[in-house]
């Protein structure tokens, strides 16, 4: 037992999760997903993100449920991406029903619970398909050309590139800390629960010198996106034309509305 | 010498609190909770980053920095973008910070900063409460009529908030904020060219700020009042009877609502995008 908790640990390393979350940005661009105009994406997520909250039929959302759960598979998410959706799911429907025994509920609380949990699962599937299917590139540029603000577009753009670094420099100023202090000793439930508490303490420590470092780093990064000339290349209508040039529509695109279209309009057949 | 920020300078801030808050809620989606009984022991956020990046420079700048580097680093870059629930995340967080960088006028007081700290994490807190439990009401047709479920739904989300107001407040933004603004004053600003914050700095968007704050609650009251009213019965608007579905009307007041509040947040950005001021 105690080794399966060491290695789960081990997994959960700074390492790991950069390596997790930069494979799932840009490790997965041969997909046929990451292949789809980003239009076409973000219109169809705008669609299964919303509409699924209007409806209450249950072999409707069932039939949503499949097909968003086929466009995942088809877009090669990131194991932990998924652990974490699935954590994220069961335990806020679980730990409501498990309350609402308390308050008298029965098994007849169960089913709204159910159709509710459906709803959730199909709208974040259909955002991991769409946000971990796209490179960060493309879903920024396609951000764009929707009018969304161009500092939103260019923070996808630069958060994905400054991970990395950031994660490096985090793992440096805590390795620093660790090495200066005596971790507590972590047996028994208490010194478990006292050796989280040291860990938590350590990492806020740790944003302290961070904050100096980004400081520095924003600096030199905003002042080479002045030298050329970002805020004005912002209200350019030019330039914005050009930084959305490359999106373009294809036959796959038209292919992959019709399925959606056909599949949806075969669940409503069905289900009334 | 004119005191207050370049847009260079706001921009600067911007970067730097959405890469430091981003990273953050990294780490904060995989530290483990504890649950003791039904109290929860859990880090929330890391709110105290840009709290304290708000009560140093620019509140706006740091606000809006932290509320999208949530979205990115946490959502998009994990994959777990839930759509409209982030606008909700979006705006409060944004606000919360933002009133906070406002209330401080002078950062070396640090009681006055420990409690704007606390004041944040409850206005935050409560505003996510209310519209998660109206989210729940708008995704279970015939809420009331579930055994045991409303009440569930109100006992969780109502202790959830106390919880956290307690907790992550006092441990994850009350305490750290008065530890760290005090050791970043006058060290971090020089890093971006910035004069240190003090009682005669200008804070962008002076004349317009509580406004667009009063706007921004009365959007919100008029989003919850909708539906307390329609749940009681009392429709104030004749017509709301000959809807095929109760349950549109309340969907179309939080729709409107969040479209007015979207507007607002957007009229806010475009704002600070356009006033450019040079030194």
């Amino acid at each position: 037992m105690k080794a399966v908790t060491e290695q789960l640990w081990d997994k959960f390393s700074l390492d790991f999760l950069r390596n997790q979350v930069l494979k799932n940005a840009y490790g997965n661009d041969d997909t046929i997903i990451a292949k789809i105009d980003p239009r076409t994406l973000l219109i169809w997520y705008i669609f299964f993100g919303v509409f699924p909250w209007f409806m209450h039929n249950p072999t409707l959302l069932l039939g949503l449920f499949i097909f968003v759960a086929v466009t995942t598979r088809l877009a090669k998410v990131a194991p932990l991406v998924l652990v974490l959706f699935c954590f994220g799911v069961f335990t806020q429907s679980g730990y409501l029903l498990i309350v609402s025994w308390f308050f008298g509920g029965n098994l007849e609380t169960l089913a709204p619970l159910l159709i509710m949990t459906l709803k959730v699962s199909i709208t974040s599937l259909a955002s991991i398909t769409v946000f971990s299917g796209l490179n960060p590139d493309r879903l920024a540029s396609g951000l764009l050309w929707f009018g969304c603000p161009d500092q939103f577009a260019f923070s996808i753009a630069f958060a994905y590139r400054i991970l990395p670094i950031l994660m490096e420099e985090f793992q440096n100023i805590l390795l620093s800390y660790r090495l200066r202090g005596q971790a507590p000793d972590n047996s028994g439930w208490r010194g478990k629960i006292r050796y989280v508490i040291y860990q938590v303490r350590i990492i806020m420590l740790s944003f302290l010198p961070l904050m100096l470092n980004i400081a520095k780093r924003s600096r030199t990064t905003v002042e080479a996106l002045e030298l050329r000339g970002y805020r004005y290349a912002n209200q350019n209508k030019v330039i914005k034309k050009m930084k959305i040039k490359m999106l373009q529509l294809s036959q796959l695109d038209f292919y992959f509305a019709l399925i959606s279209i056909a599949w949806l309009w075969g669940c409503f057949v069905v289900a009334s | 010498m004119n005191k207050s920020m370049t847009q260079s300078q706001k921009l600067m801030v911007f970067v730097l609190s959405m890469s430091l808050y981003g990273l953050a809620t990294l780490f904060t989606e995989l530290i483990p909770s504890f649950q003791v009984g039904i109290v929860e022991f859990s880090v929330e956020y890391f709110i105290f980053i840009p709290i304290a990046l708000a009560i140093l420079f620019d509140p706006l700048s740091a606000a809006l920095g932290a509320a999208t580097g949530e979205i990115i680093f946490s959502e998009i870059m994990l994959g777990q973008f839930g759509g409209l629930g982030e606008l909700e995340k979006f705006i409060t967080i944004t606000i919360a910070i933002y009133i906070a960088g406002r209330l401080v006028r002078d950062p070396k007081n640090v009681k006055n900063v420990a409690m704007v700290a606390l004041l944040a994490v409850a206005i935050q807190q409560l505003m996510g409460a209310t519209v998660d439990i109206l989210k729940v009401q708008f995704a279970i047709e015939g809420f009331e009529a579930v055994p045991g479920l409303p009440e569930s739904v109100f006992f969780t989300e109502g202790f959830a908030c106390l919880n956290d107001i307690v907790f992550s407040g006092v441990l994850f933004s009350m305490i750290p904020s008065a530890y760290l603004v005090p050791r970043l004053y006058g060290k971090i600003e020089p890093l971006l060219g910035v004069r240190p914050r003090d009682r005669e700095t200008k804070i962008s968007g002076v004349k317009l700020s509580p406004k667009v704050i009063g706007i921004c609650l009365v959007a919100f009251l008029v989003a919850i009042g909708g539906e307390f009213l329609s749940e009681t019965g009392m429709s104030l608007i004749d017509w709301e009877a000959s809807w095929a579905e109760s349950g549109i009307s309340i969907v179309m007041s939080m729709l409107l609502a969040v479209v007015v509040i979207g507007a607002v947040v957007i009229k806010m950005k475009r704002r600070t995008n356009l006033e450019v001021t040079y030194d």
